[in-house]
């Protein structure tokens, strides 16, 4: 008989206990598993958001930080400035205000107006009904707006529909009428928060709601390298060509979000899933000696039988492969369940864009994973296959008789 | 170029100037990054070119009040008069920019009422069209609430694990002595009294384990605060064992202990006396 065979038949034979040692590392591997997806979710995420934009360069302000909005001075120029790069194939802008939703006998509802120079919307929306805005319906003399798919459900807005809209002026003692602008589109608004009330216009129809009257500015300058050109040579043209300004490809973007934000879940990442380690180490080392000083005798029969000490150790080698191999598969289905309520908990923190997720899978994070299960199955099994291989036969032997 | 904070704060708060430069506090991170001390004279500039650029006198330093929203942001700030800061960050192109304040901070008589800063802050902004006003208490507190939430989630999972554990040693435990208590049986020892010595002993196991668990967070709470104080240079508390978590560590200790011994017991007890003795 292997020695597979006969942890097998041991496993079977200690049914109760073997099931609760594969549940419990089940549940300490599904939150090691969880952690692994944690230390890298929130960067995956993002360098996904960000990618999924079409445009692989951010241009913000001289004295901003990559995240931050500095606005650009003289957008329109600066625009055809950098359009008119060879590095470059495509460049946009947009403008962002706070607003409110204007509706007869109701009170208005706050929402985010994004004034966009691109009518697609530079990928900062995925479309659910309707058209970008350069889609026709409704009144085709008022500006076109896409909204955001909760402000639609809200508000019972369709394709057609006329929405009235009074921007929110910071640091300034007027208010502005509310204009209105026709719905041609519904969007799933992925950089901003989950419930928000988002409208997005053609840069005509954000001037209209500032009155008309509006200065040069852009908070987000996005552009699209040529493939020949790759957007690191991109950024650097860009950065050569007007040194006020900062452009950072998606890949630099993303290594600084990696490295100053949410810096707190990559810690926390690291410190549980070590501690979740060494439960399940703790976990199956235990269970592994108790079982094995309970089963003295029957392993000193063993070895007076002729059965090889290396044998025995590979048996309890294999008992504890078992244990914590198939508590390793079992994580994974519950680590992805338990990822799913864990992601449902943390996204509900205000201002977190739509589209981030704590935890995302990838390739790397199961192989670590199997690492860290391989290396706590070989090590929890050394003290109990010391025991074993150490043990006095005739001793042994002796003491079970008379005991 | 790194963005310096700079923070107006009325003038009574420094005394009064003296001739020369004016004075300003600095942070100790500010003072140590750039090696200042008090008494030197430094310039600061409105914006990054280095434009209406002004002389100031370091009188003291100050350590910024922990922030556990800017805990990974490294505090290089500098506290000015206001007024300094007023004609430092003008560029004279707004006469209304010497008279205009960003936030106000209000401290009301009742602040321990959350209702109270809501109907503060609505009543202002009915009253005040142009100013928004809202309260901090639960900007802050909603960031914080879902943090606790995710720490919640993961130490029931943690105790799920824990309860597996201690039923699996339980069972073998039960399994060891399955003998003696058949011989209990037969002596006359009822089922109902073996039940709750397993029980006691799951209860007492599960009791002791929070009770070390906490000593040994209490012990790491030292080591994890200086650490992560040192990696971020703050003085925020990180990690605080306080007397409520212990509480509530032990409190659900209780029924993982009670769960693990009748589990426990019931691998004994429902089989019959002769197969505990095997005969």
């Amino acid at each position: 008989m292997t020695a597979f065979a006969l942890a097998w038949r041991t496993a079977r034979r200690y049914r109760a206990r073997a099931v609760l040692a594969v549940a419990g590392v089940a549940v300490i591997g599904a939150l090691n598993f969880d952690m692994l997806l944690l230390s890298r979710g929130l960067m995956l995420s993002f360098a996904d958001l960000v990618n999924s934009t079409g445009y692989d360069i951010r241009i913000s302000g001289g004295s901003g930080g990559p995240l931050s909005r500095q606005p650009i001075d003289n957008a329109t120029p600066t625009m055809k400035e950098i359009g008119a790069l060879p590095e470059i194939a495509a460049v946009a802008f947009m403008r962002t205000a706070t607003a409110a939703a204007i509706r007869p006998t109701r009170p208005p509802e706050g929402l985010e107006l994004i004034g966009s120079s691109d009518p697609a919307g530079l990928g900062i929306w995925k479309q659910v009904a309707g058209s970008t805005l350069d889609g026709a319906g409704g009144d085709v003399s008022l500006p076109p707006a896409v909204i955001s798919r909760p402000m639609a459900e809200r508000l019972n807005l369709t394709i057609g529909s006329t929405l009235g809209v009074r921007v929110r002026l910071a640091g300034e003692l007027s208010a502005m009428p509310a204009v209105s602008l026709r719905v041609t589109g519904v969007a799933d608004f992925p950089f901003e928060s989950q419930n928000a009330f988002v409208v997005a216009t053609t840069m005509e129809g954000f001037a209209r709601a500032h009155g008309g009257v509006l200065n040069d500015q852009a908070e987000f300058m996005f552009a699209r390298s040529r493939p020949s050109a790759g957007p690191d040579a991109a950024a650097a043209a860009i950065a050569k060509l007007r040194p006020d300004l900062r452009a950072f490809s998606n890949e630099q973007l993303v290594a600084n979000f990696a490295k100053n934000a949410f810096a707190y879940f990559r810690q926390i990442s690291v410190v549980l899933s070590t501690t979740t380690a060494a439960f399940s180490f703790l976990l199956v080392a235990t269970l592994l000696t108790v079982s094995v000083n309970q089963r003295l005798g029957e392993v000193a029969a063993l070895r007076a039988l002729g059965i090889a000490r290396r044998k025995i150790a590979a048996t309890l080698l294999w008992e504890s492969a078992l244990l914590v191999g198939l508590g390793g598969l079992f994580a994974l289905p519950l680590g992805q369940l338990l990822a799913m309520v864990l992601d449902r908990i943390l996204r509900r923190m205000p201002g977190l864009p739509a589209g981030l997720h704590f935890f995302v899978f990838e390739p790397q994070s199961l192989v670590l994973h199997a690492a860290v299960l391989a290396a706590t199955a070989v090590v929890a099994a050394i003290y109990p296959m010391w025991l074993a291989v150490k043990l006095p036969i005739a001793q042994t032997l002796r003491q079970e008789t008379v005991s | 170029m790194r963005v310096l904070a700079l923070i107006a704060v009325v003038a009574a708060t420094l005394g009064a100037a003296p001739a020369g430069p004016p004075d300003i506090l600095v942070s100790r991170q500010l003072l140590a990054r750039a090696h200042l001390a008090i008494g030197d004279v430094v310039t600061l500039a409105g914006d990054s070119s280095g434009a209406r650029a002004r002389r100031f006198r370091v009188a003291g330093v100050y350590e910024p009040t922990p922030d556990p929203m800017k805990f990974n942001v490294e505090r290089i700030e500098a506290r000015l008069h206001l007024d300094d800061l007023l004609s430092l960050a003008s560029d004279g192109t707004d006469p209304a920019w010497a008279d205009a304040i960003s936030v106000i901070n209000v401290n009301l008589k009742n602040s321990s009422d959350p209702a109270s800063a809501t109907a503060f802050s609505r009543s202002l902004s009915a009253r005040t069209p142009f100013i928004f006003a809202a309260p901090t208490r639960d900007q802050a507190s909603t960031t914080f609430l879902v943090i606790d939430r995710f720490h919640t989630a993961i130490a029931v999972v943690t105790v799920i694990g824990s309860t597996a554990f201690l039923l699996a040693l339980m069972v073998i435990r039960a399994e060891e002595r399955k003998e003696t208590v058949g011989v209990l049986r037969l002596i006359g020892i009822s089922s109902r009294t073996i039940m709750t010595e397993v029980i006691v002993e799951g209860l007492l196991v599960a009791i002791a384990g929070a009770v070390v668990g906490v000593l040994i967070a209490a012990g790491a709470q030292h080591f994890v605060n200086l650490i992560f104080q040192a990696r971020y240079d703050t003085t925020l508390v990180f990690m605080r064992v306080s007397r409520t978590i212990a509480m509530r560590s032990i409190v659900v200790a209780v029924p993982v202990g009670v769960v693990a011994g009748a589990v426990a017991s019931w691998t004994l007890l429902r089989r019959g006396t002769s197969a505990l003795v095997r005969r």
